[in-house]
């Protein structure tokens, strides 16, 4: 795979759990009904007795995976982000979140979702999860991730079944470019500079750090160089990185599929302001649902909720505006 | 092996206590909830559940898992009585730094569940059995859930996940008190039928209404219905859903919420309130005061002993009293073991059995294997080596152990080493031998020196009255402590068995109310009483109570 690609997250979230799954035989997969769609099905038919298909059954599916982990599984459940968070915050607290076994923190147990964000698309407002990173990071023990491209997903997947906990991993529908190199590692906490330059930081997560970097591209041009961190690890959240940047940068950019109350936004601005105060600017879903667009007017639909590298350009410009000279 | 009938008994009478202790103590809780299924916990700890409460996370335990959590009082005073912690520790319940959570919390080792939020048990609980079966492991999960809690649609999408994956290492056990948070299920979410007007009783007891069942079996589940608070039911029904493979099992126990506290019993408001202090001695004496009636078959056709039984099932009887006479420890002849062993088909309802025989040590294990839950052996013939013997063959065999004496015979001196181990002793108030004699009067003033005797050795067992007992003795016989009542003609006797043992229990209860009243006036004079009296708001306890105040010059 190379460095621009276009590639399904959800294939390789498949693929790696097979391979998981020949080397760990306390894995066990479980899905609700969307296990084709998530490429989980072929888990279950390489081990039909791990894999556990509940059906249109999510508060069951989490409960389950409970329980399951509780007798020392590593569960992976798995269905669209707006089954998960969005429909069961009650059995993801009190199932997963809450137990905590002998000295541990919560269950084993990885939620991992496809279809986050309003990029889902045709499906409509009604299945684009614009809250998600709200209600995961506000649930203590877990950890929330949004990976920006397939090599975080098959890393990721990984560095989920090895460490115990409970997670929580978001993916994008469609077809993503690669933006990592293959050798790159992935750390819980930690973020990854990708561009390095002292005029703006943008901070970015999941599909919206490939604007982020198309939009430092496109800023090069005018003369304004900017630091673009990967923030696929939301919590914990890598204060280190970020006060370092607003120390370097001066201001910075938040770019998320989300809803800007409580979400990516929130979570930097929450670290900045109290490390180091710099101008902030959010771009993000501007606390208001989503609408159906087909695959080829996603990008009107994401431009018309600002989610556009020419818009994150725009909002580097205002805020590098606003910094203290 | 028996049904271990008296320890669970024990333990659930013990349970009560400490849920008392620990809500009083709170100033908060669920009793309610944790005395309707005090019989299915006693039952699961103290039978079936397989733990070890020095190493809580023992790799081969089974799992209990409490769905309704809001009753983790009924959980916690279970695991203290098995050994998890020491019982005063119930006290700090709710308290701040306390392991002992308001709803059931791994942060106490051996809780296995977090329950609280209602709906999620009965998922967790196939995830845990899920497991087992992966790791070929004999673990069972037993499952409680509340009846209000199956509103929770989340049940039901487990319902059909346990059925779908055909998981038979799990017992469900729905303990159906009729009663939620706001008042009688029926009335806020029917499950069995619409319930017009107040009183539910009727419910209770038409079966032709209960709908519960059968949406469980069209789920797929294997269902067993019982009475809740009968521990040999519980038990049976265990079993059998134990034994049944390839579907899930529910056990659909009706109860009573607040069981063994009569202001308690069906009033929605204990749902979730805890007891006074004031009244905390007065309820545990109450709880102190449960009575057990066991007919003597052999007061009635002794060539139909199996229709004898059956007229005492279907009569309610607690227990079937089995009197064995050998013609030489007694001049009669009645039956012996090889009778019982016949009977013992008929019902699971425990057999009581009283050995008027000579040398017992050599016959007990023949009325172990005939299916006896309680045997009870005379001490005059008896000796400190032979009851030593007989006492721990039946302890091995979870059968109950009892220890008779005559009307002329005190406690033998060597007798007093067992008395705390005892489950049962039988005061006879008649010559044994025959059946329809009178009671012998003089046996008040013997239980007056005996309780006194039974109370220094730490008797935590039940006294058996037996002989003459009547509809106007049994009142006296209560309070002079004996809370097991053979009754033999004056039962058996009777063309309508369940209608005299249920006016056999209108006179233990009148006598009970009595005794409660005087301790309620001993404590806190008529102010109490009164007080007392204002807690009883369902149905007619309240007129019926105020009028034995009144006896008693108390209102």
């Amino acid at each position: 795979m190379t460095i621009g690609q276009m590639t399904d997250m959800r294939t390789i979230y498949g693929k790696t759990l097979v391979e998981i799954g020949d080397e760990n035989p306390n894995v066990v997969v479980l899905g609700a009904d969307t296990t084709d769609s998530l490429k989980i099905a072929d888990f279950g038919k390489k081990f039909p007795n791990r894999f556990f298909n509940v059906g249109i059954a999510e508060a069951n599916l989490v409960s389950v995976a409970a329980g399951l982990a509780m007798s020392g599984k590593t569960a992976f459940a798995s269905t669209y982000a707006i089954f998960l968070p969005g429909r069961c915050v009650d059995q993801i607290r009190n199932a997963i979140a809450y137990p905590s076994p002998q000295d541990k923190n919560g269950l084993n147990v990885k939620l991992v979702v496809s279809h986050g964000g309003i990029s889902v698309g045709a499906d409509g407002g009604s299945h684009q999860q614009i809250e998600d990173i709200a209600i995961m990071r506000a649930i203590p023990h877990f950890s929330v991730f949004i990976p920006a491209d397939t090599v975080a997903v098959g890393k990721l997947t990984r560095m989920m079944s090895q460490k115990y906990g409970p997670f929580y991993m978001r993916m994008t529908r469609s077809n993503s470019p690669i933006i990592h190199e293959e050798s790159q590692e992935f750390e819980i906490g930690k973020g990854i500079t990708m561009r390095d330059g002292p005029d703006c930081t943008i901070a970015a997560c999941g599909i919206t750090v490939k604007m982020a970097l198309d939009a430092a591209d496109s800023l090069k041009q005018e003369g304004i160089s900017c630091k673009v961190i990967d923030m696929f690890s939301i919590k914990p959240i890598d204060s280190e990185l970020l006060e370092k940047s607003a120390r370097e940068t001066g201001c910075m950019v938040t770019c998320e599929e989300h809803n800007i109350m409580g979400g990516f936004g929130s979570a930097v601005a929450e670290v900045i302001s109290e490390a180091y105060p710099v101008p902030i600017k959010r771009v993000g879903v501007q606390d208001r649902f989503g609408e159906s667009a087909r695959d080829h007017e996603i990008p009107l639909l994401l431009e018309k909720h600002g989610l556009t590298s020419i818009n994150i350009a725009k909002a580097v410009r205002e805020i590098i505006g606003k910094k203290k000279q | 092996m028996g049904l271990n009938y008296y320890q669970i008994k024990k333990n659930v009478r013990k349970a009560r206590k400490l849920v008392i202790k620990a809500t009083s103590s709170a100033g908060s809780g669920h009793p309610g909830g944790s005395f309707s299924m005090a019989e299915i916990m006693g039952c699961i700890f103290f039978k079936y559940l397989r733990f070890d409460p020095k190493n809580p996370q023992w790799e081969e335990r089974d799992k209990l898992i409490l769905s309704k959590g809001h009753a983790s009082p009924g959980l916690f005073s279970n695991m203290a009585l098995a050994g998890y912690f020491d019982t005063s520790e119930l006290e700090s319940l709710r308290q701040f730094g306390s392991r002992l959570q308001g709803h059931p919390d791994l942060k106490c080792p051996g809780v296995e569940f977090c329950g609280g939020s209602l709906g999620i048990g009965l998922s967790f609980s196939i995830g845990s059995a899920l497991a087992a079966r992966l790791d070929g492991k004999q673990t069972r999960i037993y499952t409680v859930m509340g009846d209000g809690e199956t509103d929770e649609g989340q049940v039901w999408e487990a319902a059909m996940t346990a059925s779908k994956y055909k998981v038979d290492n799990l017992t469900a056990i729905l303990d159906r008190n009729f009663i939620q948070q706001d008042s009688y299920t029926e009335k806020i979410m029917p499950l069995d039928d619409e319930l017009v007007g107040d009183n539910f009783s009727e419910m209770w007891r038409d079966a032709s209404r209960w709908k519960v069942g059968d949406k469980w079996r069209s789920f797929g589940w294997n269902v067993i219905e019982i009475d809740g608070h009968r521990i040999e039911q519980v038990d049976s029904a265990i079993k059998k859903a134990t034994q049944t493979k390839g579907v899930p099992s529910i056990v659909i126990a009706r109860t009573i919420k607040g069981k063994g506290v009569e202001h308690m019993e069906d009033n929605p408001k204990w749902h979730g309130q805890a007891p006074k202090k004031e009244f905390v001695p007065i309820i545990e004496m109450e709880l102190d005061s449960q009575s057990m009636i066991a007919p003597s078959i052999i007061a009635g056709d002794m060539t139909n002993l199996e229709n004898e039984v059956k007229r005492c099932v279907a009569g309610r009887a607690d227990y079937i009293h089995l009197d064995v006479m050998d013609g030489v420890f007694v001049p009669n002849k009645t039956f012996d073991h090889t009778k019982i062993k016949e009977l013992r088909p008929l019902t699971v309802i425990p057999f009581d059995t009283h050995l008027m025989i000579n040398e017992p040590v050599k016959h007990v294990r023949d009325y172990i294997s005939a299916g006896s839950d309680i045997v009870t052996v005379h001490a005059e013939v008896c000796d400190v080596a032979s009851f030593g013997e007989i006492h721990d063959i039946l302890k091995t065999n979870q059968v109950g152990v009892g220890l008779a004496i005559n009307p002329d015979t005190e406690l033998p001196e060597w007798s007093k080493q067992f008395i705390s181990k005892l489950d049962q002793i039988i005061v006879m108030s008649v010559v044994p031998g025959k059946s329809g004699q009178k009671y012998i009067e003089s046996t008040h003033e013997k239980m007056q020196r005996l309780n006194k005797i039974l109370s220094e050795h730490n008797f935590d067992g039940y006294v058996e009255a037996d002989g003459g007992v009547t509809l106007d003795n049994i009142g006296a016989c209560f309070v002079d402590g004996a809370r097991a009542f053979v009754g033999g003609s004056a039962i058996i006797g009777q063309q309508d068995v369940r209608g005299i043992i249920r006016e056999f229990r209108n006179k233990i209860a009148y006598a009970r109310r009595r005794t409660l009243i005087q301790k309620a006036f001993d404590l806190g004079g008529k102010e109490l009483v009164a007080k007392w009296i204002d807690l009883h708001i369902i149905g007619e306890k309240k007129n019926q109570i105020n009028q034995i105040a009144k006896e008693l010059g108390y209102v």
